[in-house]
């Protein structure tokens, strides 16, 4: 390279000293090079000047007119405005340089968050030239740059900054009030915010994984409008989620979950801390693009890669404590006692005990969390490693959960051309339970022990002496301890999961990507219970039902692989005012599963003998079946905006699947969505209040493949065994056909329209959207009734028979804000209205569900003009306050209408009039399904300190007390507050019945209020200021308290409202898990 | 360079294309055998059909055998009460019992349900049988198996709800079931009934003797004495009583010297046996007709630390003990009487169990025929305590009183034949001999030889006394011209969109 500095040494001529000893020098030039003032200026003051000639600002023309100043004032004076510097060095020599051309250096520095937490991929270029860099996982970035040099400093979701660039720069970046800038994740490829016509809606993983959950999903619980989270205590459940409404009267209600373009029903393998952010396509035309699986709503989760840079690790972690949030009192002996003699006139025997029941079963359980990643990478090679360590023990006895995840992201980049990149995570998970159930229940419910407990007399001791209390041999149900204790139930899941991309660019307007997903999970599971006999070996005293006479272990093994291909092609450009973005690809996707289960009696205590070996093989069983399904697509998505200011998307999807027949194998998915950014038009621009407007509406079909997939074969049932030598001989295995099929059925169609107004006001610190939908899931698979003379031994056939509507609105309202320099805080709120209605059953006949045993037979129905699962039982008048009462409740004709009842029973209303209560006066009480469900989550930031909560709740709804409901006999115990506030002569309730010994009908009695607000997450943290951490080699610490599910307002006496369910079967208290509330603190620390 | 980029494109382009072949989607169902995977379907169908008689889900999707049809056979008769305690199934069974039921009763629809389980599987086995590839005289005799179920099937539905849908063939979809009037419309009771002859008739000329047959399956003597109680109840008394004097005649069959043996283990399939319901075990559990043995056992019902037998339901009623002539030996092998002496001995059982005293059981009479032995009779499972029990649907017994009923009729005359019928039947009772019969004889032996085996209350039905019996045994709630028949079920009327109709009265 040439030299580009030519260097003028000019020999000093006169100079004088002033006091400082510099020498002053008087000028007075007009319109002259500052070159030749320098060249004076060596003359008069004696000084040797070093400058670079060909320095565009030594030419510049100045005037100088300075009497008996010094150099430094002159040189000041006139390099102002220009790019020039001097430097004054020893032996009378200044060197003048341009800042132009000072040699680059390699700066460095950190970007963090309002909360000083590191932020990474944060774009970090000069200003004026197309080089820039990335942050790393700690916030770090280095990039060469000359000094003065101006950095420009942007990340989605926050303010971009310009700085000059200066050695190990600080900075920290404010959440943009902007949004509009961000680019949201819709399937298959990313879109600008600012173009969205449909509704999506983001979480950042940052915000998820703050929660001491088990699951990504529950951690955004009240933060997405329309988003309903309906989650369990369970430890190692997934929660429920049901997004704008239940479109569906079967259990095909999941929501479809993309991790890395891999297609899940359950990411309870997801390290929640290795998840980049979610995007949760909530409407049709946004959902349109996963077609035949859109229906319920699709969540996409993208995982953490590396960003190039130096290798940083990172660890955050969390331990806590969790209790049953709410506990429902019991009555203790003494009440007991009373209301047992009430009820039944006899006297209970004399004890000494008086056993709280649920105080027996639940526990204060420990969690903990931790989690730790290492991150780095080239310009070739980008990695992100992490592992994660999770325990959770159930509050129930002998409940654990652990969870052990490995992943690692990788990408290699052959050229800016060509990216190849792997992420793959492992899992494995085991859950320890007393429950006899080796599949492990999605609804997490706790089998017969919960409700033992509810049921069980507080006058028979749990367990003494290492005996337990005889509950069944006083009539009563089992032990609920012993229940917990004489099974032991471990599953271990184990999942390996990833995705291998290759992204290929040939030209800037053009990409490749095809990426192959595989999921392979295996479930080895294995139930052990223990013999045990009615006898004193085990119990108090002997008798009784609760016994196991033979020892038994099940083991059953399932293995499942799922793989999808997909490549997509995206071409995007802008001609002139004219932006154009189109996607076209294609999809395959396949399912297998297989599983197999052996069973053996009489195997020892002893867990190393669980072996199926040890048994008895004489007492051998096993079974086995599989599963196997495929879908192939394609696709294409076309976004178009002219001006920034109309903006189009079309989707279309053509989605083929093997769980159809052939004839209905292929369906068509389209999508259609319209913007309108009003603030760009002309007509705004002198307009104040909005720093953005836009108006969207989009229409758009999904469907819902979600059954068996021998729903339209015929198939013969086997094994079906016939004894013909009767005791002497062996039976004979016979076969039925006894299911009618639907040889025509086809998905379930959602169609849905979405119009809302997005709007940002007041400098963007307040921003918000209304959203109003409307969907109607036409064809709904809906299991039909048909006459028993058919011979299907159900008595019913699945088929297409409904159609329901959801309705609604959705409200979301944020404000942003910094007051002074030290405090920034945002507070967010958000409510969705739904409706949902039955509109069509074909054949019109309803549907019953929900038998939950005792005489209360099926308490829900899915019928015209009412919600998915509407309670169906008899209306409570009241409670009759005399036998007189009784006799003058007549109907019509004159007849008593309820001729068996005595005072204090409860009153019912005769609602067809045929002067007796039975079945058909039962009449619609409402439904699970909210009305209303809101979500508030504020959060500031003050100096150092971090505070956040966040408030979830629903209202108008109803849930069952099925717990109360089926209360079957006298010796069952009742709740403290019904054994006080019980009808009597004297107290004349009309709430509440006299004592009695259980066995009611369903009615209005056991329905409660729903509603509830929680709050749901209450963080507190500490960030450390970081000069003091540096010697420690510390990048980032942090210190944080949390709460989750504080405290709740509810109306429902039971322990949660909050009852997970299928859609006909759902809001009903019977085995729930309680829900739980966490405190826990944890440490956030990046090297 | 750009345009290798362009060629790898293509070529995972078209490779997914092709992964998109038709047959990708193509897939079998898996671990689920279809009407053209096994060539052995139609002699496990035959097999399936007679799995069918042991339902006995009498609260959900249905019933053949089980407590429902002990409720409508023995307890709604005069033979028996309810049983266990008051509030024990007051919504299902006493309505029953005391003649209030409903259509909406469960034990009523678990029946229809049931039946036509079965009838659906017997017209599925037919189906198959048509196309299967077996030798024909096997298919034949297979043929013959499953119409004289069939026949069986229509015959306890025309007895208990009168003309019944007749469903002969099997439904090509469920739209093919809701259109097709056969599928939602009653039959009139004689359709039903010839239908019942053909099914039976070509049984018997079909079907091996019992001597040739394999022990369970139907055999020309079963069909031969259902189709002669199928005359008995159409009053055909000649056909009847030529048909049980076949049997009589083929040597197949004598009655067993004790009669308390008949229903126990020792005894199934025993020479006196014309048909069974087989119980058994298999792969280490009880087969059986569920809770047909449980809910007849003696229920303790909290008292003294002892564990309940059973449910306590289906008791034998006084009438029916009162009914016995003294020193008939048939009362103590039908009637566990539970010790009521306040000595508290208790009772001790055939096998030697001992069962508490009244002090600690709630009823004071249970059925005996349905009593299993812990110790002396095999079954699987002990955990279980319902214990299989052979049914038996058709013992010689029967047919002799089914002859001597018929010999007594004016149209065939013959009562030397009918005491020669109830003779070895007294005798085996320790009774003396009756040398001059009438037809009250006869059906005073029956009820006392075939009590608590189902057929009491359709007896009294057909003998046109019901209502008398009824009320006399104190049900006075029972109305003739409805009662002899159950209701419709109203959801299956619902079902059908009210095509079928209501039996008088409900």
């Amino acid at each position: 390279m040439k030299s580009f500095f030519l260097l003028v040494i000019i020999a000093l001529l006169r100079f004088s000293a002033n006091a400082s000893g510099q020498p002053l020098v008087s000028l007075h030039l007009k319109n002259v090079e500052i070159s030749q003032v320098i060249s004076t200026l060596e003359k008069e003051s004696g000084y040797h000047f070093l400058f670079n000639s060909r320095s565009e600002d030594i030419h510049k023309l100045v005037d100088i007119d300075v009497e008996n100043a010094d150099v430094t004032q002159v040189l000041n004076d006139i390099f102002t405005g220009t790019h020039l510097q001097y430097k004054i060095l020893d032996s009378k020599l200044i060197v003048i340089s341009s800042a132009e051309n000072a040699p680059p250096a390699t700066i460095t520095g950190t970007v963090t968050n309002e909360n000083n937490e590191p932020l990474s991929g944060v774009s970090v270029t000069i200003k004026g030239k197309s080089t820039g860099t990335t942050t790393d996982q700690n916030g770090n970035f280095s990039i060469v740059a000359d000094e003065n040099a101006i950095l420009v400093i942007s990340y989605v979701g926050y303010a971009p900054q310009e700085v000059s660039a200066t050695a190990d720069m600080k900075i920290r970046l404010a959440p943009s009030q902007k949004t509009m800038d961000q680019v949201v994740v819709v399937g298959y490829g990313t879109q600008r915010k600012r173009d969205i016509t449909g509704s999506v809606a983001t979480v950042a993983g940052a915000e998820m994984v703050k929660q001491p959950v088990l699951t990504a999903t529950q951690a955004i619980q009240g933060k997405v409008a329309g988003v309903q989270i309906i989650s369990s205590g369970a430890p190692g459940s997934q929660p429920q989620v049901r997004i704008r409404g239940t479109g569906t009267a079967l259990g095909g209600t999941a929501v479809l979950y993309v991790v890395d373009g891999v297609l899940t029903d359950d990411i309870t393998n997801i390290n929640t801390a290795d998840i980049v952010d979610m995007s949760i396509l909530k409407d049709a035309s946004a959902a349109a693009i996963y077609g035949s699986r859109g229906a319920n709503g699709v969540m996409i989760i993208t995982t953490k890669r590396g960003a190039v840079g130096t290798m940083k690790i990172n660890y955050n972690g969390n331990i806590g404590v969790r209790k049953a949030a709410d506990v429902v009192k019991m009555a203790n002996t003494a009440e007991y006692d009373n209301y047992y003699q009430a009820a039944t006139g006899k006297i209970p025997p004399a004890s000494e005990y008086s056993t709280d029941w649920y105080g027996t079963i639940l526990r204060n359980a420990f969690e903990q969390n931790h989690n730790i990643s290492i991150s780095g990478g080239t310009e070739k090679v980008l990695y992100y490693f992490s592992a994660s360590y999770f325990t959770d023990q159930g509050i129930v006895v002998n409940n654990d959960y652990k969870r052990f995840t490995v992943r690692s992201n990788d990408e290699f980049r052959f050229s800016s051309a060509i990216q190849l990149g792997i992420q793959a995570s492992f899992s494995t998970s085991n859950t320890q339970t007393g429950f006899n159930d080796i599949n492990v229940d999605s609804n997490g419910n706790v089998g017969s022990a919960y409700n033992n407990a509810y049921r069980a007399a507080p006058l028979i001791p749990s367990k003494v002496n290492g005996k337990y209390g005889n509950t069944s041999a006083y009539q009563n149900v089992g032990n609920p301890l012993l229940d917990l204790s004489n099974n032991n139930t471990l599953v271990t899941q184990n999942r390996t999961q990833g995705t291998v991309y290759l992204n290929i660019k040939p030209v800037s307007w053009l990409t490749f990507r095809s990426d192959l997903g595989g999921d392979l999970g295996s479930t080895p599971a294995r139930a052990y219970n223990y013999q045990f006999n009615a006898d004193t070996t085990t119990f108090t005293v002997f008798g009784g039902n609760q016994y196991n006479t033979h020892s038994s272990l099940q083991q059953k093994n399932t293995d499942r692989f799922r793989w999808v291909w997909n490549n997509i092609l995206t071409f995007t450009k802008t001609f002139g005012e004219h932006y154009v973005s189109l996607m076209v690809g294609t999809t395959a996707e396949k399912f297998k599963e297989t599983w197999f289960s052996a069973t053996r009696k009489d195997i020892p205590a002893d867990p190393n003998l669980w072996y199926i070996g040890v048994g008895d093989a004489n007492t051998s069983q096993n079974d086995g079946s599989g599963d196997e399904w495929a879908r192939n697509s394609y696709l294409a998505r076309l976004n178009y905006a002219f001006m920034d200011k109309y903006l189009l998307t079309g989707t279309f999807r053509r989605d083929g699947s093997s769980r159809f027949p052939e004839q209905n194998r292929w369906g068509n998915f389209p999508s259609l969505g319209v913007g309108w950014v009003i603030t760009k038009e002309d007509f705004m621009n002198d307009q104040k209040i909005f720093n953005n407007l836009k108006l969207r509406g989009s229409w758009g079909q999904v469907g819902n493949d979600q059954i068996s997939t021998d729903a339209y074969t015929t198939t013969v049932v086997q094994n079906l065994p016939y004894p013909f030598n009767g005791s002497s001989g062996s039976a004979t295995n016979g076969s039925q056909i006894n299911q009618i099929k639907d040889p025509n059925i086809t998905w379930e169609t959602t169609e849905e329209y979405d119009a809302a107004l997005e709007f940002s006001i007041l400098d963007s610190r307040l921003s918000g959207e209304v959203d109003y939908y409307n969907k109607k899931v036409k064809n709904a698979l809906i299991y039909v009734k048909i006459p028993s003379t058919v011979g299907d031994q159900d008595g019913q056939v699945l088929t297409n028979a409904a159609n329901i509507q959801n309705t609604g609105w959705e409200f979301a309202l944020n404000w942003k804000d910094q007051a002074g320099k030290d405090l920034n805080y945002h507070v967010g709120v958000n409510a969705t209205f739904n409706t949902n209605t039955v509109i069509g059953l074909n054949g019109g006949q309803p549907l019953p569900d929900a038998g939950i045993g005792a005489s209360q037979g099926f308490i829900t129905r899915t019928d015209n003009g009412h919600p998915v699962g509407s309670f169906y039982v008899l209306q409570m008048l009241g409670v009759f306050q005399s036998q007189a009462e009784v006799d003058t409740y007549i109907s019509k004709s004159g007849t008593i209408i309820q001729p068996t009842a005595h005072a204090g029973d409860l009153k019912y209303q005769d609602t067809n009039g045929d002067g007796k209560i039975d079945d058909n006066d039962r009449v619609f009480a409402g439904a699970y399904q909210p009305k209303c469900y809101f979500g508030v989550n504020a959060g500031l930031n003050y100096k150092q300190w971090d505070f956040t909560f966040d408030i979830y709740g629903n209202l108008g709804n109803q849930v069952y007390n099925g717990k109360r409901a089926i209360r079957v006999a006298g010796t069952d115990n009742i709740e403290s507050e019904m054994a006080y506030n019980r009808w009597t002569a004297q107290n004349g309730s009309q709430t509440q019945p006299a004592a009695n010994t259980g066995n009611m009908l369903a009615s209005t009695y056991f329905i409660e209020s729903g509603s509830f607000i929680r709050i749901n997450n209450l963080t507190v943290g500490y960030t450390f200021k970081s000069p003091g951490l540096e010697k420690y080699k510390i990048a980032s610490l942090r210190v944080f308290a949390t709460a989750q599910n504080l405290y709740t307002w509810k109306e429902f006496s039971g322990f949660t409202a909050e009852l997970p369910g299928t859609p006909t079967y759902s809001g009903i208290e019977l085995n729930a898990y309680p829900t739980t509330r966490t405190i826990s603190g944890g440490i956030y620390l990046a090297f | 360079m750009k345009r290798r980029f362009v060629y790898i494109t293509v070529i995972l382009l078209c490779g997914t294309a092709i992964s998109c072949s038709k047959s990708f989607l193509d897939i079998p169902v898996q671990g689920g055998v279809t009407t053209s995977s096994d060539p052995t379907l139609a002699q496990k169908l035959v097999t399936g059909v007679y799995h069918s008689l042991m339902q006995g889900d009498s609260w959900g999707n249905g019933d053949v055998h089980g407590f429902a049809f002990l409720s409508v056979t023995n307890i709604m008769s005069d033979d028996a009460d309810k049983g266990s305690y008051s509030g024990d199934q007051e919504s299902v069974v006493t309505p029953i019992d005391d003649f209030t039921l409903t259509s909406t009763n469960t034990f009523a629809l678990s029946l229809w349900s049931g039946h036509y389980n079965s009838i659906g599987a017997c017209n599925q086995a037919l189906q198959a049988l048509v196309t299967a590839a077996i030798d024909t005289g096997t298919k034949i005799e297979l043929n013959a198996e499953v119409r004289f179920i069939r026949g069986y099937l229509y015959f306890n539905l025309v007895r208990m709800f009168g003309g019944v849908p007749l469903i002969l063939r099997v439904p090509k979809d469920a739209t093919d079931a809701n259109t097709d009037p056969v599928f939602q419309t009653r039959a009139t009771d004689s359709a039903v009934y010839n239908t019942i002859i053909e099914d039976l008739q070509f049984a018997v000329d079909h079907l091996p003797l019992r001597s040739a047959a394999q022990p369970g399956h139907a055999t020309k003597g079963a069909a031969q004495g259902i189709l002669a109680k199928v005359y008995m109840y159409q009053k055909k008394w000649k056909q009847c009583f030529d048909l049980t004097n076949e049997i009589i005649g083929s040597g197949q069959y004598q009655l067993l010297p004790d009669y308390s043996m008949i229903w126990r283990q020792a005894s199934e399939n025993s020479s006196e046996s014309l048909f069974e319901i087989e119980t058994g075990a298999f792969n280490n559990a009880n087969l059986k007709v569920d809770n047909y043995t449980v809910c007849q056992g003696p229920r303790v019902g909290g008292a003294g630390g002892w564990d309940d037998l059973g449910w306590g339901f289906n008791d034998p009623s006084l009438s029916l003990i009162s009914s016995y002539e003294s020193g008939d030996v048939r009362k103590d092998a039908t009637i566990i009487f539970i010790d009521h002496s306040g000595t508290h001995k208790g009772t001790i059982l055939w096998d030697g169990n001992r069962i508490p005293s009244s002090d600690s059981i709630q009823n004071l009479y249970y059925n005996y025929k349905a009593y299993t032995s812990k110790t002396k009779e095999t079954y699987e499972d002990p955990g279980d305590k319902d214990r299989p029990k052979n049914i038996r649907i058709l013992r010689y017994a029967d047919i002799l009183l089914m002859n001597a009923e018929a010999a007594l009729q004016p149209e065939v005359g013959q009562s030397a034949a009918a005491v020669a019928d109830i003779a070895p039947l007294r005798s085996r009772a320790q009774l003396p001999p009756k040398n001059a019969l009438t037809i009250d004889d006869v059906w005073q032996e029956r009820h006392v030889e075939l009590a608590m085996e189902h057929d009491r209350f359709w007896d009294i039905v057909r003998q046109g006394r019901a209502a008398a019996i009824m009320h006399a045994a104190g049900k006075s709630n029972f109305v003739a011209g409805k009662n002899e028949l159950l209701p419709i079920p109203s959801s299956q009327i619902l079902l059908s969109g009210n095509k079928l109709t209501q039996n008088p009265g409900y």
